[in-house]
């Protein structure tokens, strides 16, 4: 009887964790930060979006997205993969201190801060001091905006998933990969569209899945999953500035010395 | 000075690892591909005029003597000061007038400016000086 009674308890133990994979949905991480609300808490300082193993590294320290998790181009979605053109405005915008945009942006080897408050999440990355503003109160997307080069994010919770969806994006490189492969400079199209989910994975480290949904180029929405680290040992420094027009070398796209 | 000694070894075993760590990495997330030629590799002997600590990248001036006699300046472009100084390298590790080798790659322009990769005092010790992403030119290379 004893005996039945412990494998009854070790079944019913199991019982969560099945359900949660059934469901498709991550099994909860215990002790997580959480803010007074009881939401997971994402505040601190953080290395970019890292690889996971077994994933396909770009030759930059800039994080780029592993072409076997794209979706098939769609006809017509060719444009997506164009060569170097010789042009640096067309090359590397960000060489005369044009923004990376997003995900390029996030991606960059660089160190990034989270702050977090009932309403929203802000992220602050170094490379380029960029700043995204994520309003978590339920508001829809604005309206009337020009195409942006980071897009218009909102996010909402599905439990303890930060899940942001951002929209209306100008055409503009997706990652770093063309340092990688000159014939490879990936352009997403303006209908592009992210969805981010972030979640605490173990003690310091999130879970950063990113999809692409991009109808004009990829028969279907795809995505791949990085990691972000904790660094709380950078807290110290924080974000250092990053005034691209300090020393810009490349102004209107023209390289020279000085 | 056993306080100052440990410093030193621990911000030269910082960069070693530093090095160790990005030697493999080729080109730069900014402006590496669209200045620089990575088949010019240069290396150079000069006395550092002076640095600018700046965004998006650092530049540092060497005064670099020709077998004429004459000096010719030749500016070399590093990382972010951001990148540098969270891997330990901070501009006190530039020291104007100090005699250094420069370890880079030519501009594509034909200017005398360079990718400034790798600096190396007379002693030994070596500042890399690369942003995380530049290539590091190898070890033997000539001057142009």
């Amino acid at each position: 009887m004893r005996r039945f009674s412990f494998l009854f308890a070790l079944a019913l133990a199991y019982i969560p964790s099945v359900l949660a994979q059934t469901a498709g949905k991550p099994a909860a991480v215990p002790n997580i930060p959480r803010t007074a609300e009881g939401k997971p808490d994402f505040s601190g300082i953080y290395q970019w979006p890292t690889y996971l193993p077994g994933d396909e590294h770009g030759k930059s320290n800039a994080t780029t997205f592993d072409r076997k998790y794209f979706a098939p181009l769609k006809p017509g979605g060719e444009a997506f993969l164009e060569p170097r053109t010789g042009d640096p405005r067309h090359d590397e915008p960000r060489d005369f201190c044009m923004p990376a945009g997003f995900p390029g942006g996030i991606l960059s080897g660089n160190a990034m801060q989270f702050f977090q408050t009932k309403t929203h999440l802000i992220m602050v990355h170094e490379f380029q001091r960029m700043t995204r503003i994520i309003p978590l109160d339920g508001r829809p997307h604005r309206e009337g905006l020009e195409p942006m080069f980071y897009g218009d994010p909102v996010g909402h919770w599905e439990g303890d998933t930060l899940v942001i969806e951002t929209t209306n994006f100008r055409r503009w490189a997706l990652d770093d990969f063309y340092y990688t492969n000159p014939k490879e400079f990936r352009m997403h199209s303006d209908a592009f569209r992210t969805i981010e989910k972030i979640r605490w994975k173990s003690k310091g480290a999130l879970s950063y899945d990113l999809t692409v949904d991009d109808p004009k180029i990829f028969t279907r929405p795809w995505s791949q999953e990085f990691e972000i680290l904790a660094k709380p040992e950078w807290e110290s420094a924080g974000i250092y500035e990053y005034e691209c027009e300090e020393n810009n070398r490349c102004p209107g796209g023209k390289c020279q010395g000085k | 000075m056993p306080c100052l000694r440990t410093s030193f070894a621990l911000r030269l075993s910082f960069v070693v690892l530093a090095m160790a760590a990005f030697s493999g990495s080729l080109l730069a997330h900014h402006s590496f591909a669209a200045e620089f030629d990575d088949q010019k590799p240069v290396k150079m002997t000069g006395t550092i005029q002076r640095v600018e600590w700046q965004n998006p990248h650092i530049w540092f001036y060497l005064d670099v003597k020709n077998s004429d006699g004459s000096t010719t300046t030749w500016g070399f472009a590093g990382g972010a000061p951001g990148q540098l100084m969270r891997r330990g390298i901070t501009k006190d590790q530039l020291k104007i007038g100090a005699t250094v080798v420069v370890e880079g790659f030519r501009s594509k322009d034909g200017t005398n400016n360079a990718s400034g990769g790798r600096l190396t005092y007379p002693d030994g010790r070596q500042v890399l000086t690369a942003g995380s992403q530049d290539r590091v030119p190898p070890a033997t290379t000539t001057k142009p």
